[in-house]
């Protein structure tokens, strides 16, 4: 019994073909976190977005959503629990890139909009269900177009059952966790998540959900936003590849 | 173990595990009653249960005509056009829905917080009878709810800006439509008081049962287009010792607060207090409730003063850009600050 759910060993050779035919590197559209990631975001990686209310994480989630269905032609998957879903600000981002003498922005702009799907979830079972719901998908060939799955904010979902007696609400995150790598491994996705900020020790802060959800996104990326300037910055808290703490900064309206 | 990440109660899924039933697949196959035998449950409890096993497993299966990836998904392009489509509520101060593009938007959580006396309640008060304005008028023609936990919510002034704002509608009336329809019913001012539910609360627990209970409410209701709560703070500034409590708390009545917004297209608006936090170097003003409270709204709007006048600034917003505007506190509500024209302090 057990040993039907053995999966087939691959070699070192097949792994590269597989990360250089499947696993390709999605442009982000803001050219300064492009730089600091070498191209943009892995498909088959799960990264995380964490930063203080109002640092842009939200933009960056719209920004990349626009951007990776205008250039890839493919579908999006935006898991939004914060009815911050704004599709206006979607067409101001794909009217500004493109050519104003263009004839055709209108038609671009449908296109891409229509591929860009939102669902709202306000609890972490219907998020599970979703996800479920996803792979099954995906596994049956529909909608095997799916680049991309952002979820803003995961931790909105996981922060009321987390902690307190019990550690049932860990399981669930952890499961979550799980799913989304077995997702975007499985299905080539890249999976983007946000995530906020609580105090740490000493007046610092530091991104929620605690020490076990750390070690399960690839990439983990901090947002800073500069009150005074209205600058924003970028920094690399984890990368499997890159070298940590590098800091680039950006212009808010990206 | 797949069964601890279905939505069934503690005590149940504690019972499925002692069972042995770990695996949805262990599940696929048992009947209710021999499920019911086996946790000592009632048969009904076990058909639920059921039921939300074969919704997991069963996902796949649900073939709907289309050609969707998801159940009960949206494409940007049906939201935008929703969105343009939608009305917004007026807050009477015409430099305020400038910046807020257009007014409160539905389907959103606004948060406005501001020091005592810089008129949040008159903005809440404001709203619950600005959403009633006819769709005539370009209103939304809907019912308010507004949630008081402080008891600061005044009937008297209440009264008073439904009178000024009857009284704005009949001089729109008498603008624009000189001759046609003469007669048209103009709403009496304590019409308005009529449709705005009040619901007093004293305690943490009872605000948490209030917010549970709204959603069977407004399906009876129908047309409640805004909750206003007065303020979302006070209970949970007290009597708490544990504060991972509290802000799981906190969380769970966001997200159902959002669900609600969502779900009946109406606007939710929280009115947060003011702490002053520890910020480098120096103490600064800023909403209480924390850091992780702060994720909680779609957009943030604060209110402070700036020398005698007060001002809101839009604080975070997913679609529209920082700025602020100068608003004022009259007889009749919130209307524009008049310029060159000295606040009187009524003593």
């Amino acid at each position: 019994m057990i040993e039907s759910q053995c999966r087939p060993q691959f070699n070192g050779l097949e792994l590269l073909e597989d990360a250089q035919l499947n696993k390709r590197i999605l442009s982000t559209g803001c050219e300064r976190i492009d730089l600091l990631l070498q191209g943009g975001l892995r498909v088959g990686h799960v990264t995380e977005l964490a930063g203080p209310s109002s640092s842009g994480k939200t933009q960056v989630c719209l920004k990349v959503a626009s951007h990776v269905a205008r250039k890839y032609s493919g579908t999006v998957m935006y898991f939004d629990s914060g009815n911050s879903f704004s599709p206006k600000r979607i067409v101001q981002f794909l009217t500004q890139e493109s050519d104003p003498a263009n004839t055709e922005v209108d038609e671009i702009v449908q296109r891409v909009m229509s591929s860009i799907v939102c669902y709202s979830i306000f609890d972490i079972f219907t998020l599970l269900d979703m996800l479920h719901q996803l792979m099954n998908n995906l596994k049956s060939e529909i909608g095997c177009n799916v680049r991309m799955l952002i979820i803003d904010s995961l931790s909105s979902l996981i922060a009321p059952v987390l902690g307190g007696g019990g550690a049932h609400g860990h399981a669930l995150m952890v499961t979550a966790g799980f799913l989304l790598k077995e997702l975007a491994h499985e299905h080539n996705l890249s999976i983007v998540v946000t995530n906020h900020m609580v105090a740490g020790e000493a007046g610092s802060s530091k991104p929620a959900l605690g020490d076990s959800w750390k070690s399960i996104p690839h990439v983990r990326l901090l947002l800073h936003r500069y009150r005074a300037t209205n600058d924003s910055c970028i920094s690399i808290l984890k990368h499997p590849y890159l070298q940590n703490c590098i800091t680039v900064p950006r212009a808010l309206n990206l | 173990m797949e069964v601890s990440t279905l939505p069934i109660s503690a005590s149940h899924r504690g019972k499925l595990i002692s069972s042995g039933y770990t695996s949805l697949s262990s599940l696929s196959s048992v009947s209710p009653s021999r499920l019911a035998q086996d946790l000592k449950i009632s048969e009904n409890e076990a058909v639920e249960i059921l039921k939300v096993v074969s919704r997991r497993s069963g996902s796949e299966k649900i073939e709907n005509g289309n050609h969707a990836i998801m159940n009960g998904a949206q494409t940007a392009w049906d939201m935008l056009h929703e969105e343009e489509s939608s009305v917004c509520i007026t807050t009477s101060c015409s430099d305020l829905d400038v910046i807020l593009g257009g007014g409160i938007h539905c389907k959103e959580v606004t948060e406005i917080g501001g020091v005592p006396g810089i008129g949040k309640t008159q903005l809440g008060i404001q709203l619950a009878v600005n959403v009633q304005i006819p769709s005539g008028y370009g209103g939304l023609g809907g019912k308010a709810i507004y949630i008081d936990t402080e008891g600061s919510f005044m009937v008297e002034r209440a009264l008073q800006i439904a009178e000024a704002c009857a009284q704005d509608m009949l001089e729109y009336d008498n603008l624009l439509r000189k001759d046609s329809q003469a007669c048209r019913v103009i709403k009496q001012p304590k019409a308005f008081l009529e449709n705005i539910f009040y619901f007093r609360v004293c305690t943490y627990t009872e605000q948490i049962a209030v917010i549970n209970y709204l959603e069977k409410f407004i399906s009876e209701q129908k047309d409640v287009k805004v909750v206003i709560v007065d303020s979302i703070t006070f209970h949970f500034r007290q009597d708490f010792e544990d504060m991972a409590l509290r802000t799981r708390l906190l969380g769970g009545m966001a997200l159902k607060l959002m669900k609600l917004a969502k779900q009946f297209k109406l606007a939710v608006v929280l009115l947060n207090q003011v702490t002053t936090k520890y910020k480098e170097g120096s103490f600064q003003l800023t909403l209480a409730l924390g850091d992780s409270w702060s994720h909680a709204s779609t957009n943030r709007i604060i209110l402070h003063w700036n020398g005698d006048e007060r001002y809101a600034y839009l604080d975070k917003s997913p679609s529209l850009q920082s700025a602020s505007a100068p608003y004022a506190v009259t007889g009749k509500g919130i209307r524009n600050a008049a310029p060159n024209c000295k606040r009187v302090k009524l003593m």
